[in-house]
């Protein structure tokens, strides 16, 4: 889809210091900690201490007449007022799944009763009050055992906790193996991680008794399934359910979990009160969302110069307690798991199993990190093997500028960009050879450095077609967003969008293409904060997920804009007696070309059409409001094959990482980080760069510092900060970021996904770093993270 | 996360601030910086009836510089304020050094050097400053006031000679020799220490200067800060070299007994400490030979 | 000397303003700001003291508002965002900060101007390394940091660009 110069362009590419960005350094965003309604209760929530347990009897008599504590839930009553929670990718295992856990809990933290009282500390009061009579059950925490036949299982009734098992082959993958020079075998295996936003999650639950309408305040950050599962569950339509979103503090996936949402509303049902609960780190760390742990066995078939002739994959997808988005991990993985090469044979096993423990979820990159690692680090042992640069070896496998558009033997089609060119340009920037110089001469002086080379696809938007690979048939497909532009009757314009931000800084962005399209300043246009299920226009796929805003959000406020344009054309063609053809959009005002004093200024357009009626065309409608809904057209159906377009629009990356470890102590510094990324046209490069900077400061975490580790009774070892370690300024150097821009021939202007770019190859080129320095070791890195402790035993 | 119900008193003098800790011993908690007893009461690990703020009481705050070129530290000495201090920095510059490496600078305006040494964390750095100091603790209860050495001060793992119902009121420090070295690693600035080292040599006047006295003591070793008596038998009767530190070094290991937990295995935390003496020592080696570090 | 109770009368100035209320012993200062004085800019990530949402001023010092209570505060001045934001418009610490997009999701931005407004006020022209250390309590989960340090700097070399004219 093609786009024409729009007037007065000259918005979109600028770096524009954002809107938002001046409240909220005043310390004037809403966050919904920051709401309240009156009378409000608060509510706190009775978690499992076990990781597997039954739930004998609950006895809530001493926490119901505890002044100041005005309702108490258990599962039991949960699981009588209100509908199992509809997976969004329901596969074979159905099983109901309520709020709380009803006879079972299943992993350390589960909520299993709630209550509603004065305050929250009051409400923690009560749970200690709160009787649970349990008998633990064995626990399995160790994905592999989970999939064995004796293992304990969630779900008794299952018979089994893989939820998924299955083998996609896309091309001769065993003849290619056949007459391969060799077949690089290796295990990988990933932390469970989680992006852990700043703001913790919750949500506040209203009930109307007299319209019998639920209203939610949340920063939830897919309200269009959301809404759809609160709606489902309180056997209530959709239209009766209200939601809301204000500024989300960081979401990157995390912020989803109706369960909760579900919880405040029985309670404010119960109370007749509205009903907060936000949860505490403890219980986010605990309860919310990790990224799913994995094992992945990669078989890497090569020619003798390093030629890539086959990939054969097999990955075991932990997904904790997790019958909402089982098999998400594993089927994402299908849009990077070619990466950036030409591998004309692909085939790919996975396992998407339960354990007791925290449900998966999504994350910044879902599971593509731990694809991206899998494939960048066998690139590099094999780099090793053969004695190449891995450069070199990269460069001999890259799909190339002239194949684009590329499609990867599962469908995935990279629409545009040029790799070869991606990593020239990092390492001429990174200094390389002179990199390698200093590693050299640093060794001399006993210095340990390492170099890590890592580059990605970055995919976007997800075509939700693809679950009818897991689910068998098809329910959900397409990638859509809707937005709304309105001028408004004193010809200023508001925008919503369906997709609330949550950092991304739309308020600026959509000001910027909108002012584009309809010759105004970004300053005349207010994109309303966040998201209101009465006022956004919106569609189940809405939300903030999978990188979509390129793919579809620009698309949607793009054609809304441009429905406005085309109507302040007609009625001041109408009005001026002129060829829409002879108009011109600019300054705020349409002018005929050439004739500057035959000009009409949007304020005086908006009269006609909101207050004047009579002054409008014949046959058009009152009011200068436009929704439109965009759907990415790349976007089809699983075919024949099971080949799909799972991500629609690809950006790439190359990361290059300097490190030194101490010896002595095995803990790595990173001194030097450059990423070189290209995403196509950027809208606003300020907004992009910090995304650059945040997902890869993300990976980095990921490759030294984050991990939820487990006992082997389920018993979640890092539940605070001061346990599960984030980078902090100290462990992110400065990140050095240039680009190429190949914009994308399917999205509206050209732009490609950002948000989890660096999150992807990160993570590899910290692995390939240190092991790049350990390499006379004869180290390889194969998990992560890697703390000090696992580099001095290495050198040890 | 919002700590369980409990009563809070102001004290006015220490007087007062006993009278209440003797009201319920071990009921009754002393409130000072609060920078670790607050997550804990947040997370309900403890649950006193009554905290006892002692923020008031002038008497335990001051730094004063000793007749005999020592120090006494008032218990609600910050650690921010230790760490900025002229007369600390001359006289036990080991203390500023140490505490500069708590936390970060929310952590350090509030925490205080009793509090610090009350909670005795054995990963934390003031309590092994404190006795690599040969320091005394004043303590002051319902049956008097009394000193105890460091020494004699921890106990064991988050225990020391503090009875339910006495406060630390002043810490004297003896003058600090010349020679000294501190030492820690942490995952990240400002965490707790996986293993650290404070250390302070005497070295006898006369040349070559052979080490008369030396006191290592190694934090995030053992349950409590602790003397690495085996690393300080190398040291004492030989000189102050590259080669000493790292055989005193290699020393230290038998002595420590970390723990395990998720950031580092005892096995690391005890190689940690070999490294870590020797970087002291190092660095002690420095001071004495007037080099500045 | 105050009888032990659970509920206090605590009177405190904040942003230069005397407060004077009744709380409950166990009301964090954070909590206390948030909802009994509606500031909400302070924020709240962890409640154990390492995040540095929650970090205000206390007689002029950093401190985690999520490890105090307010009953503590009796006689101090507490200095919140608010405080730190004059009418109508920016500092010029927020002004460096807005200029270079050293935020995202803007959670952690209240605590990262107090730290950063604490750090100048001590030293006029911290270093890069000193400015990277200083933040190193307060987390962000968005920005990777860069733009933060870029940010301080530039609010630095402006005061010095300012000074010499």
């Amino acid at each position: 889809m093609s786009h024409e110069p729009a007037p007065g362009a000259g918005w979109v590419g600028r770096p524009v210091p954002l809107k938002e960005d001046a409240r909220l350094v005043a310390g004037r965003g809403r966050f919904v900690d920051d709401l309240g309604r009156p009378r409000m209760l608060h509510a706190a929530m009775l978690r499992s201490p076990h990781a597997h347990a039954r739930i004998v009897a609950i006895d809530t008599r001493e926490a119901d007449t505890l002044p100041g504590v005005f309702a108490v839930l258990t599962g039991a009553e949960a699981a009588a007022r209100s509908g199992p929670i509809r997976p969004l990718i329901p596969t074979t295992a159905v099983v109901l799944d309520y709020c709380l856990a009803v006879d079972r809990a299943r992993y350390m933290g589960e909520p299993v009763a709630a209550v509603a009282a004065i305050d929250r500390a009051t409400a923690e009061d009560a749970l200690e009050r709160i009787r649970v009579e349990y008998e633990p059950l064995p626990a399995v925490v160790d994905p592999e055992l989970a999939i064995g036949s004796d293992a304990p299982l969630l779900y008794p009734a299952l018979g089994s906790n893989v939820v998924w098992h299955d083998t996609l082959t896309y091309g001769p993958v065993d003849a290619a193996m056949a007459r391969a020079a060799g077949v690089l075998r290796e295990r990988f295996m990933i932390q469970r991680y989680a992006s852990t936003p700043l703001e913790t999650f919750g949500g506040i639950a209203e009930y109307d008794p007299g319209t019998d309408v639920f209203e939610f305040w949340t920063n939830d950050q897919r309200p269009g399934l959301t809404i759809s599962v609160l709606a489902a569950s309180l056997g209530v339509p959709q239209s009766r359910v209200r939601l809301s979103c204000p500024d989300i503090g960081g979401a990157f996936g995390n912020k989803r979990r109706p369960a909760y949402l579900l919880i405040c509303a029985l309670l404010a049902r119960k109370t007749g009160r509205p009903v907060k609960w936000i949860e505490d780190r403890i219980e986010n760390l605990t309860a919310l969302m990790h990224a799913c742990n994995g094992i992945m066995d990669v078989e890497l078939a090569y020619r003798a110069d390093g030629t890539v002739l086959a990939l054969s994959i097999r990955d075991i997808a932990d997904e904790g307690k997790n019958l909402i988005t089982p098999t998400q991990h594993n089927l994402i993985k299908l849009g990077n798991i070619a990466n950036g090469y030409r591998i004309p044979a692909v085939r790919y096993e996975a396992w998407s199993v339960l354990t007791n423990k925290c449900p998966s979820g999504a994350n910044r990159g879902i599971g593509k990190p731990f694809m991206c690692f899998a494939i960048e680090r066998a690139m590099a042992i094999l780099a090793r093997r053969l004695g190449l640069d891995p450069a070199e070896l990269r460069l001999r496998n890259y799909v190339t500028a002239a194949e684009m558009p590329y499609t990867t033997p599962p469908g995935a089609q990279y629409d545009s960009g040029d790799y070869p060119a991606t990593l020239h340009r990092a390492l001429e920037r990174f200094g390389y050879t002179a990199r390698r110089a200093e590693q050299v001469a640093a060794r001399e002086d006993g210095r340990l450095l390492g170099i890590g080379i890592a580059t990605s696809v970055e995919p976007a938007g997800t075509n939700l077609a693809s679950y009818e690979i897991i689910t068998g048939r098809r329910a959900v497909s397409g990638s859509a967003e809707a937005a709304m532009v309105r001028m408004e009757p004193d010809g200023q314009v508001r925008v919503s969008l369906g997709d609330p931000p949550s950092g991304q800084g739309y308020e600026t962005v959509l000001a910027q293409i909108v002012a584009d399209e309809l010759g105004l300043t970004p300053d005349a246009i207010t994109v309303t904060r966040g998201f209101d299920s009465t006022t956004t226009p919106w569609l189940y796929l809405s939300g903030n997920y999978s990188n979509k805003f390129s793919v579809t959000d620009v698309g949607a406020v793009v054609g809304a804009a441009a429905r406005v344009r085309a109507k302040l054309l007609r009625i001041a063609a109408h009005r001026l007696e002129a060829a829409v053809t002879d108009l011109e959009l600019a300054g705020g005002a349409v002018a005929v070309r050439g004739a500057p004093d035959r000009r009409l200024a949007f304020a005086d357009l908006a009269r006609t059409a909101y207050a004047d009626v009579l002054g409008l065309p014949p046959g058009e409608e009152p009011g200068l409001e436009a929704r439109h809904a965009h759907q990415n057209p790349l976007a089809q159906p699983v075919d024949g094959e099971r080949r799909v377009r799972s991500q629609l629009v690809f950006s790439n990356a190359a990361h290059c990482c300097l490190v030194e470890v101490d010896r002595r102590t095995g803990l790595v510094k990173i001194l030097k980080y450059l990423v070189v990324h290209d995403c196509g046209r950027e809208i606003n490069p300020l907004i992009v760069e910090g995304m650059v900077h945040g997902a890869t400061a993300h990976g980095i975490g990921a490759a030294l510092l984050e991990e939820f580790r487990y006992d082997a009774q389920g018993q979640l070892l890092t539940s605070t900060f001061v346990d599960y370690l984030k980078p902090t300024s100290a462990d992110v150097p400065l990140i050095d970021v240039d680009r190429l821009e190949h914009p994308s021939p399917v999205t509206p202007l050209g732009a490609k996904g950002v948000g989890e770019g660096g999150a992807i190859p990160g993570p590899a080129a910290v692995a390939n770093a240190v092991e790049d320095a350990l390499a006379h070791l004869g180290v390889v890195v194969r998990a992560l993270p890697i703390t000090p402790e696992q580099v001095w035993r290495w050198i040890k | 996360m919002k700590p369980a119900p409990f009563r809070y008193a102001r004290a006015g003098t220490l007087a007062e601030a006993i009278a209440l800790l003797a009201a319920a011993p071990g009921e009754h908690k002393v409130l000072a910086g609060g920078q670790s007893l607050v997550p804990m009461l947040n997370m309900r690990l403890v649950r006193p009836a009554v905290l006892v703020d002692v923020n008031g009481l002038r008497e335990l705050t001051g730094i004063t510089p000793g007749p005999e070129g020592g120090l006494r530290l008032g218990a609600l000495t910050r650690h921010a304020e230790l760490a900025a201090s002229p007369a600390v920095l001359e006289r036990a510059p080991l203390l500023v050094e140490a505490a500069r490496h708590v936390g970060h600078a929310a952590i350090r305006n509030q925490g205080t050097l009793g509090g610090s040494l009350a909670h005795a964390d054995p990963a934390a750095e003031l309590p092994a400053a404190l006795l690599a100091l040969d320091a005394r603790v004043r303590i002051s209860g319902p049956r008097g006031a009394r000193e105890v050495a460091a020494e004699a001060f921890f106990r064991g793992l988050l225990t020391t000679a503090l009875e339910a119902d006495e406060i630390l009121t002043a810490i004297e420090v003896p003058a600090q020799p010349p020679g000294w070295g501190f030492a820690e690693i942490a995952r990240r600035p400002g965490d707790f220490a996986l293993a650290g080292v404070a250390a302070v040599v005497r070295v006898a006047p006369d040349a070559p200067a052979h080490v008369e006295h030396a006191r290592l003591v190694g934090f995030g070793v053992a349950d409590r800060p602790l003397r690495l008596a085996g690393a300080e038998r190398h040291l004492t009767g030989r000189p102050l070299d590259a080669d000493i530190a790292a055989r005193a070094g290699a020393a230290a290991g038998p002595d420590c007994d970390p723990p395990s937990d998720v950031h580092g295995s005892a096995d690391y935390r005890r190689h940690l400490a070999t490294v870590l003496i020797e970087r002291a020592l190092l660095q002690a080696t420095s001071r004495l030979a007037g080099r500045p570090r | 000397m105050t009888t032990p109770s659970e509920r206090l009368a605590v009177r405190l100035t904040v942003n230069g303003r005397p407060v004077e209320q009744v709380v409950e012993a166990r009301r964090s200062l954070a909590d206390f700001l948030r909802e009994d004085l509606g500031l909400t800019g302070t924020h709240v990530g962890c409640e154990h003291g390492v995040c540095g949402a929650c970090t205000v001023l206390v007689d002029g010092r950093s401190a985690r508002s999520c490890l105090l209570f307010a009953a503590q505060l009796e006689g101090r001045a507490v200095t919140t965002i608010e405080g730190l934001t004059p009418a109508g418009g920016l500092s010029p610490l927020q002004e460096s900060f807005r200029v270079c997009h050293a935020m995202q999701c803007g959670f952690c931005t209240p605590g990262m101007i107090v730290t950063t407004t604490e750090l100048l006020a001590r030293e006029p022209a911290p270093s890069t390394e000193a400015i990277r250390e200083a933040i190193s309590g307060n987390l962000c989960m968005c920005t990777g940091y860069v733009n933060i340090v870029r940010a301080v700097e530039r609010a630095v070399a402006a005061r010095a660009e300012g000074a010499r004219a």
